[in-house]
């Protein structure tokens, strides 16, 4: 089967691959790249395990093709973090432990930071909707939404 | 004393959580490894006939179709081992499996295998089927009788009786179940989302014949269970362990999230008879609770439907009676608070109705009702913090201020209702072995064969070693799900931490024992010559008086290799107490009167368990097991098509689960309790406590609002738009 070429960026680093037409970018991330942080809950679009950032847009990786990552730049979990130094929100969940299993950890996380990006300053309403399509089993979700609404309040803090 | 919450132990592995990290066992690669995909039975009840690989086995990368004719027979009673056998006895079975040299290889390959099937009859309904008694409910009798229930209901000054059915739930850990099988001649190893590697090794190793030292079960990050991943998963990973033995190599399977409505077991749906019998100011007289529910055409599970009946409330009068029937569906499985959890909704909803027969408040009724000892069993009770539990929920509620009378409070075009119920779930406990170990560089660590589904072993197996020899938990390594460990629990019935608990405590504090000795009798220690028990040792230094060392200079020179020492549990044979988790839980919610949409507003429960070892992540255990009780109770329902047996709506978007923009405000109370007669250092086991009581109190607090009984679970728009 002919394969496609893409040359991308994911996390910041120019990265190529070779992926078949229908393999979606979830499939190609862990895959084809290894990089196994963004999970597959589903595999429908129904969960948000597999969220990742496009060109600032949160995208589930599952609904997305291999292929369309062509030209884009692609932010999964592991560009979270630079080197050792944690995001605030992911230094805000091992804080207040806002994961248990943690399959839905780096998505959660991946959400969380779309919509601070967007949002800056939400509302407990807007973030609760706002992360509503990223489903938890374990936590009961409460200090997810907490950990969120502390990282937004931290950093208007320091922006101010 | 408690720890408070912010003074914790931080989750263990929660660092490599939060980069993504942790792998999983579907993120372990394994060399020349092969993919299967599952072809999959769309009838309930038929013979398989003809079946046509030749489209598939000219697909790319298609390796091998297996079926029934070429799979190794595998003789396991009571569980359908798949590809063992031409019938099929649901839909969803798998009838073929393909194996590829990628995943989606073999998703097209098994999308192409033709399969011919000869029909049968199926029972599609659970009141099509023939109820039985089964051998136990859980791990209960399956009937119970004390006193004289019939003649006390017909002699009760107030009496009830209703019915309540709840629905199919599906259990949907966010990680889906996954197998890697590897043969290596007669040794086996099986990297596997298990809730259970010593049980699963053994098993394995009966079903083909090996001896269960060369059986090897790895599970070293689980992405959560609740039920799905113990014996609900075993007959689908004995099939892909015996296909890797049929195609000599190692194979992968992973579950799509279609096939867990299917394969990985279920909370059986139930519909519950239950009479109370009452005196006027609100005494109970008499309890009969009869259930069914539904098993499979080839296994047999009943949920402990009756457990909360027999012991929560006081009553000299009780009979209970579970019986099964049989139908062309998956096999049920334990599910978060199996059992407790859907019949505490009958019974804590029948206790709602018997406080508006009564005209009491429904707490009051409760607080009535305490039960000074265990009457199902004759015993008393290790602790019982019932009472407390309601005391501090309610207060911290406001529940003093809830008007009795049903739609009486409003707000805007919502109707607002209050609603309680009271929860237990039993102290389970079974053999543990661990090690605790130290090494000259002076870390610690903690050898456990149990496994992490989330809940926090990691973290409270280096707690409790760390507390236990006074080192720092920072200094602390952890080892578990891995069957070379020493022999650990199963992570379910709430049962792992006060399993593994006393070993940890017992092989720290003889490791605390060793060092010290060793200490004493070393010319080169500065402790030389001090009696051990004139020693302490905290963050990491042993101390007597003003003289000192590091454990780690001490055990550099005294035992290079380092240390360890091993212990193990067990629970008591005959224990001359009976324990229990207890809890009360209080919702409020709102109705909107316009289109019926119920929201729980709040969420609060006070539980008394015992020995908490880590409030903050013990918090996290009690309201993952609420939000269980409110997807009981409003969202969720695995729908079975009732003409063609099939799961209606097999997505997360169809099924639902509660999401965030569901949730309640949260208000959690840990009750302390001292538990020195339970042999599990006080623990007894918190992670399906939550999900006990809640469905009824949710349902109460919606009759509260609208004056609508809503008895069938999970309650609905349509239930509460439908005219009267």
């Amino acid at each position: 089967m002919s394969k496609t070429h893409v040359t991308t960026t994911i996390n910041g680093e120019p990265t190529e691959y070779l992926c078949e037409a229908s393999q979606s970018m979830l499939d190609v991330l862990r895959d084809e790249l290894d990089l196994t942080g963004t999970k597959e809950g589903c595999g429908s679009g129904d969960c948000g395990a597999c969220s990742i950032i496009v060109d600032d847009r949160l995208v589930c990786a599952c609904l997305m093709l291999g292929a369309e990552a062509e030209g884009r730049r692609v932010l999964t979990i592991e560009g979270m973090s630079h080197g050792d130094k944690l995001h605030p929100l992911q230094q805000k969940f091992i804080e207040m432990a806002a994961l248990q299993c943690g399959v839905c950890t780096p998505g959660m996380l991946i959400a969380a930071k779309a919509l601070l990006d967007r949002n800056p300053n939400p509302s407990e309403t807007e973030v609760r909707f706002g992360l509503a399509g990223n489903l938890c089993r374990c936590t009961g979700y409460d200090k997810i939404v907490r950990a969120v609404l502390d990282v937004a309040a931290e950093q208007r803090e320091t922006t101010r | 004393m408690m720890l408070r919450e912010d003074r914790s132990p931080r989750r263990y592995e929660a660092a490599l959580k939060v980069r993504g990290a942790a792998r999983f066992t579907a993120e372990i690669p394994v060399a020349s490894m092969l993919h299967a995909a599952l072809v999959l039975s769309p009838l309930p009840s038929g013979r398989v006939g003809r079946i046509d690989a030749g489209e598939a086995l000219a697909l790319p990368g298609i390796v091998r179709v297996l079926t029934h004719a070429e799979m190794p027979r595998i003789d396991r009673p009571g569980v359908l081992i798949p590809l063992q056998g031409p019938d099929v006895h649901h839909a969803g079975q798998p009838v073929a499996l393909v194996a590829a040299t990628t995943p989606a290889a073999a998703r097209r390959g098994a999308a192409s295998v033709e399969v011919a099937y000869e029909r049968r009859p199926a029972i599609l309904n659970l009141a099509d089927g023939e109820p039985f008694a089964p051998k136990t409910a859980g791990r209960t009798a399956t009937d119970s009788r004390r006193g004289d229930p019939e003649t006390a209901l017909r002699q009760a000054e107030v009496a009830i009786g209703r019915r309540y059915t709840t629905a199919t739930n599906n259990h949907h850990p966010m990680e889906p179940q996954c197998v890697t099988a590897q043969w290596d001649g007669e040794r086996l190893t099986v990297l596997t989302t298990t809730q259970a590697v010593f049980a699963h090794r053994l098993a394995i190793a009966e079903c083909f014949g090996l001896r269960p030292e060369d059986v090897r079960i790895v599970s070293h990050y689980l992405g959560g269970g609740f039920g799905a991943k113990g014996g609900a998963w075993f007959p689908h990973l004995v099939m892909a362990i015996a296909a890797a033995r049929v195609l000599g190599r190692p194979l992968r399977l992973e579950l799509t999230r279609e096939q867990m409505f299917t394969l990985t077991g279920r909370r059986q749906e139930t519909v519950q008879d239950l009479k109370l019998g009452a005196t006027k100011d609100g005494r109970l007289t008499a309890i009969v609770h009869e259930s069914l529910a539904p098993t499979s055409m080839f296994g047999e599970y009943a949920d402990a439907l009756a457990t909360v009946t027999r012991v929560l409330h006081a009553c000299p009068n009780v009979a209970t009676r579970q019986r099964l029937a049989r139908v062309n569906a998956p096999q049920p499985n334990p599910a978060r608070a199996p059992g407790e959890g859907p019949g505490s909704f009958a019974l804590e909803s029948a206790l709602d109705e018997l406080a508006y027969e009564l005209d009491l408040d429904p707490l009051e009724l409760r607080l009535r009702n305490i039960a000074a000892h265990d009457q199902h069993v004759d015993l008393p009770w290790s602790s019982n913090g019932l009472r407390e539990c309601y005391r501090a929920g309610a207060a911290s509620f406001g529940w003093a201020r809830r008007p009795m009378r049903p739609g009486s409070l409003r707000e805007g075009h919502q109707a607002i209702g209050i609603g309680m119920a009271a929860a237990c779930y039993p102290a389970y406990r079974m053999a543990s072995e661990a090690a605790v170990g130290i090494g000259a560089d002076g870390r610690v660590k903690v050898r456990c064969g149990t496994q992490d589904m989330g809940s926090g072993t990691y973290t409270v197996l280096a707690q409790l070693a760390a507390e236990a020899l006074g080192m720092s938990y920072a200094e602390v390594d952890v080892e578990l799900g891995d069957s070379l460990l020493p022999e650990g629990p199963y992570s379910g019935g709430s049962m792992a931490t006060a399993s593994f608990t006393p070993a940890v405590e017992t092989a720290a504090r003889d490791l605390r024992g060793r060092l010290l000795a060793l200490a004493s009798a070393d010319a080169a220690s500065p402790l030389a010559g001090i009696a051990p028990e004139r020693m302490s040792i905290a963050d990491g230094m042993i101390r007597s008086g003003n003289r000192s060392e590091p454990v780690s200079e001490l055990v550099a020179r005294r035992a290079p290799q380092g240390l360890e020492a091993r212990a193990g549990a067990a629970p008591e044979a005959r224990p001359d107490f009976s324990a229990f988790g207890f809890g009360a839980v209080f919702a409020e919610v709102r109705v909107d009167s316009d289109l019926g949409e119920v929201r729980v507003s709040r969420l609060t429960a006070a539980y008394a368990a015992g020995r908490i070892l880590n409030p903050l992540l013990a918090r996290s255990q009690f309201v993952g097991g609420l939000i269980w009780g409110v997807g009981m109770a409003l969202h969720e329902a695995t729908v079975m098509d009732p003409h063609l047996g099939r799961v209606v709506g097999t997505s997360l978007a169809d099924y639902l689960i509660p999401v965030h923009a569901d949730m309640p405000a949260f208000d959690i109370h840990m009750v302390e309790e001292d538990e020195p007669r339970l042999g599990s250092g006080g623990v007894k086991g918190i992670g399906m406590l939550g999900t006990v009581g809640t469905a009824a109190a949710i349902a109460n607090a919606v009759f509260h609002a609208t004056g609508r009984r809503v008895r069938d679970l999970p309650i609905r728009v349509e239930h509460l738009l439908r005219p009267d």
